[in-house]
């Protein structure tokens, strides 16, 4: 159907080589040519974030970039949050302490997208989280314990500096 | 653990039993399920809404390399019934003779890539013969118009109780009608006022952010496996025995996690033509919509409603005669079963001395309606709630007080037959509209700000719902939960879990929620209806109870004791100051490979011919809000100051995830008060996808946004627990428009109370 592209970049760190169709996307690209599916396609528009990955430390919804975008470049997906020792990140704690997930489709590209903001501001306003958030869909919870737990994670790691 | 200890595990604000896999990516959806040899399937939709099917040529199609099979309507077998539905089968798995709406599935193919199925659909030549679209509810039932279904709907009514009835396709168009009727309506001719008003109901879409999907399989050639994202796995497979016309236990049904629902997930969607395509290619198949046609596959019922109510001076409620009419799109779906509910829930929780109502399914050539949280109760509140404070404001009431002299009292049925009410609805009432500040409210005027209240209603529980568990606990304590609730996000492992982990003296994260499959999962009618903790967890109970009278039998015996002496702790026995592992007691008995203890629980509401539904309500589901909003008179903008909700989960299972499903459901009613709305040009669906469909985000949130979880300890789950889940969204839509007319004098019967339209609505005014 289409010329195949060579891909060379990390995915969480492994160096990753693939020869993938050129209109490979790269959700596809990272849920079947890498075999992660916690990054989730839904509204396949750029729209929903449920896609969201970090392409060299930017956040970008997957399902709307193509894979040969990626080339050169490092990709990072909710899988490689954790340390070596399965010690979750402190964004995933707070998701989980929190209950800031109800159905989980939309998860992990908010967790990415959180983590994407705490990596530029470590310690946001409520305002500020609210506006990044407002990047992805959560259609179960009503976003407020999702917001709740973006600044428990922001307090977790910097104690006694939120706004 | 003794019944008036202190609970251990059931209250407490506990991690998730999903929290893990979901924050690290690592849950497993349908989606997610890749077999060796799979194939991928896709849809061909019609572009025209009402339209004979006069031929189609697939050859081109066909000879595409890479595609493996292609599904129509000839190519359909005496071998298969080719239509499903719940109470009638009229929707056919890929078109027969007819498209009935824009998006109708025409034809199916399998293929190596997803890519390569969607070339291969446009290759797909379909000649039709236009009909005259029904674009809407007053299209359908004008003289002369064309009908969907010329002939009778292949269907059945369900047995009704005391007062309510049903027909299969009273007039044209309409494939089905419920009727309630109770006391006289002589009652109207008493009454010092009697007040006619209709209300309008915008259709929104479920917008679950996984698609609908399956993955399908024949084992030995004669057997089903099919992994779906689905709701009521049994309901499913016994559908799908029906079309396949195979027996049940040749029908396998997995149900991984599902991404999201709010009702849209019941009954047949892809799992059809993923099974059909799966046989005609000896492959496994996985069909996966995408988003864009999950709004052309199920969606709300749009309505009109009109309520004619009869009261006296002094504000007491009579009578209520009401007519609905349900827009249910091109099949019937669970139309009928959302007119019952609607038809049901329009009296609204007040008292009257007589109810009529009737509920029409209303076929138009639009997407098909189905389930959605709310289930009727969304579009009955919004009349019901609205219409109360129209009622209270012509009798120059204050709508807090009319409405607290007409409630139903804690414990008095909800009509003759009906079980009691199990909340304080007073106490509910009151707690909101003193959070939004409705006693102060005149104190300091705003002008264009105002505050309502409402209060959301429905029956929970299903009607006539059994449910089954089974708990197994291996040598060492390891405990397995059995129950076909599906997880989709409301947090059943947890709270079903706990349950067991509680009765049982356990910690929680020794029990297992076992994954779901009907081949061993014991039977469940379908995780909807907010029956969860009220229906399955009752089941639930039972066994964990039984389960935990064995233990004590067995250890009763083995040590010579009597059982009411012993306890049961993290599987130890209690006796005294003593704490003996079960362990080693087990294996001196059983040898030393050990033993499992078993116990099933189950539960059904009694058959009741008095109740009007055959069996009483199992619980009644309320959710009271209240809003504090403001409106530009330029734009007619809303701004929702402040939102309260409120819901009574009888007992806290888990508090977290109680106020995540009142919250999550009151930003859904949110999003239908003030935008969203499945807009439609005549037959055509102008907004059907991510981008024009806008649903609330994060930026949407109210300044303020308050959801009380009250807990009145009346609920018939484990230890006085009741649903939740459905009740925040009720009340919102008519608090808000409550507000705006609190705020402006002016009344808006149509929702969504978007800026045009109340713009126009305070012009008119002016």
């Amino acid at each position: 159907m289409s010329d195949t592209v060579s891909i060379t970049c990390t995915v969480n760190g492994e160096p990753v080589a693939a020869d993938v169709p050129a209109s490979t996307t790269l959700a596809d690209f990272i849920r079947e040519a890498c075999g992660l599916t916690g990054t989730k396609i839904a509204c396949g528009h750029a729209v929903c974030g449920a896609c969201t990955i970090h392409l060299d430390g930017v956040p970008v919804a997957s399902c709307s970039a193509y894979a040969f975008e990626a080339d050169g470049s490092e990709i990072r997906t909710v899988e490689g949050l954790e340390d070596a020792d399965g010690e979750l990140d402190p964004v995933q704690a707070a998701f989980a302490d929190l209950s800031a997930f109800q159905c989980g489709y939309c998860t992990s590209g908010m967790i990415m997208l959180a983590r994407a903001l705490l990596d530029r501001d470590p310690n946001p306003s409520g305002e500020t989280i609210r506006k990044w958030l407002s990047s992805n869909i959560c259609r179960c919870t009503g976003y407020e314990m999702i917001v709740e737990a973006v600044a428990r994670a922001a307090e977790a790691a910097n104690p006694g500096t939120m706004r | 653990m003794n019944e008036s200890a202190r609970l251990e595990v059931v209250g407490r604000p506990a991690r998730r039993k999903d929290a893990r896999e979901k924050v690290r990516g690592k849950a497993g959806y349908t989606t997610d399920i890749s077999l060796p040899g799979m194939l991928h399937a896709k849809a061909l939709r019609s572009a025209i809404a009402h339209a004979r099917l006069v031929g189609i040529d697939a050859s081109a199609a066909r000879e595409l390399p890479g595609v493996h099979a292609v599904l129509t309507g000839d190519g359909i077998g005496d071998d298969i019934a080719p239509t499903y539905g719940y109470f009638i089968k009229d929707q056919p798995i890929v078109a027969l003779d007819k498209v009935r709406y824009e998006g109708d599935t025409v034809a199916a193919v399998a293929a190596e890539t997803e890519a390569i199925a969607d070339a291969a659909l446009r290759l797909i030549k379909v000649e039709y013969e236009e009909l005259p679209p029904v674009a809407s509810i007053e299209d359908a039932l004008s003289d002369g118009a064309a009908e969907l279904f010329e002939e009778a709907p292949m269907g059945i009514v369900p047995a009704y109780g005391t007062g309510a009835s049903a027909e299969l396709r009273p007039r044209p168009n309409v494939c089905y009608r419920f009727n309630y009727e109770t006391g006289s309506p002589d009652v109207f001719e008493t009454c010092d006022h009697v007040f006619e008003d209709t209300f309008h109901f915008s259709r929104m879409q479920h917008f679950h952010l996984e698609p609908f999907a399956a993955v399908a399989q024949w084992l030995d050639g004669d057997r089903i496996e099919v992994s779906t994202s689905c709701q009521n796995p049994f309901a499913l497979r016994k559908e799908l025995g029906r079309v396949f016309k195979l027996p049940e236990n040749s029908i396998s049904v997995r149900v991984p996690f599902v991404g999201g629902g709010y009702g849209s997930k019941n009954n047949c969607k892809a799992e059809p033509i993923a099974i059909l395509l799966a046989r005609m290619t000896g492959r496994p198949v996985r069909f996966a919509l995408t988003h864009d046609e999950n709004f052309l596959t199920n969606t709300q019922h749009a309505a009109v409603l009109k309520l004619k109510t009869g009261v006296m001076n002094d504000g007491t409620l009579v009578a209520r005669d009401s007519e609905i009419f349900l827009d249910s799109g091109a099949y019937s779906d669970a139309s009928p079963l959302v007119a019952e509910k609607a038809g049901y829930r329009i009296p609204g929780p007040y008292r009257y001395r007589h109810i009529r109502t009737s509920c029409d399914c209303v076929m138009t050539n639009t997407a098909p309606a189905g389930p959605f949280r709310g289930f009727g109760g969304t579009q009955t509140s919004w009349a019901c709630e609205s219409q109360m404070d129209m009622i209270a404001d012509r009798l120059g009431m204050d709508p807090l007080e009319f409405r607290m002299k007409n409630l139903i009292d804690l414990g008095e049925p909800f009509v003759p037959g009906e079980s009691g009410m199990d909340s304080d609805l007073r106490a509910g009432l009151e707690l909101v509209a003193r959070e939004i500040g409705y006693h102060d409210r005149k104190k300091n005027p705003v002008p264009n700000r105002g505050v309502g209240l409402a209060l959301g209603f429905k029956d929970g529980g299903g009607v006539n719902k059994p449910a089954q568990a089974r708990i197994k606990v291996s040598t060492f304590g390891d405990i397995f939960l059995h129950c076909g609730t599906v997880e989709i996000g409301q947090g059943a492992h947890s709270a079903l879990s706990a349950v067991v982990a509680e009765i049982l003296g356990a910690p929680a994260g020794r029990v297992r929620y076992m994954p779901i499959n009907t081949d061993h999962t014991p039977y469940d009618q379908g995780t909807n209806a907010s029956s969860a903790i009220s229906v399955m967890g009752q089941a639930v109970e039972r066994a964990a109870r039984s389960l935990r009278a064995q233990v004590l039998d067995f250890a009763a015996d083995r040590l010579g004791a009597e059982p009411q002496d012993l306890d049961l702790e993290d599987w130890h026995i209690r006796k005294g100051n003593e704490a003996l592992p079960l362990a080693p007691m087990i294996m001196g008995h059983f040898g030393g490979t050990g033993w499992e203890f078993t116990a099933d629980g189950f539960h059904k509401a009694e058959t009741d011919h008095s109740a009007p539904l055959e069996t009483q309500c199992v619980f009644w589901e309320l959710g009271w809000g209240a809003a504090d909003i403001e409106v530009d008179p330029d734009t007619g903008l809303i701004t929702v100051h402040k939102l309260v909700v409120s819901g009574d989960a009888g007992q806290a299972i888990n508090p977290l995830v109680c106020r995540g499903q009142d919250e999550g459901a009151a930003i859904m009613g949110l999003g239908q008060a003030l935008f969203e709305e499945m807009v439609y040009d005549g037959t055509r669906l102008m907004n059907g996808d991510a981008f024009a469909y806008r649903v609330p985000m994060a930026q949407d949130l109210p300044a303020e946004f308050v959801s009380i979880t009250q807990e009145q300890g009346h609920g018939p789950g484990p230890f006085g627990a009741k649903g939740m889940g459905e009740g925040g969204m009720l009340p919102v839509a008519p608090a808000i428009a409550n507000a705006l007319f609190d705020a402006t004098g002016v009344r808006v019967a149509a929702l969504p109370l978007s800026p045009p339209r109340v713009k126009a609505a305070l012009a008119k005014n002016s």
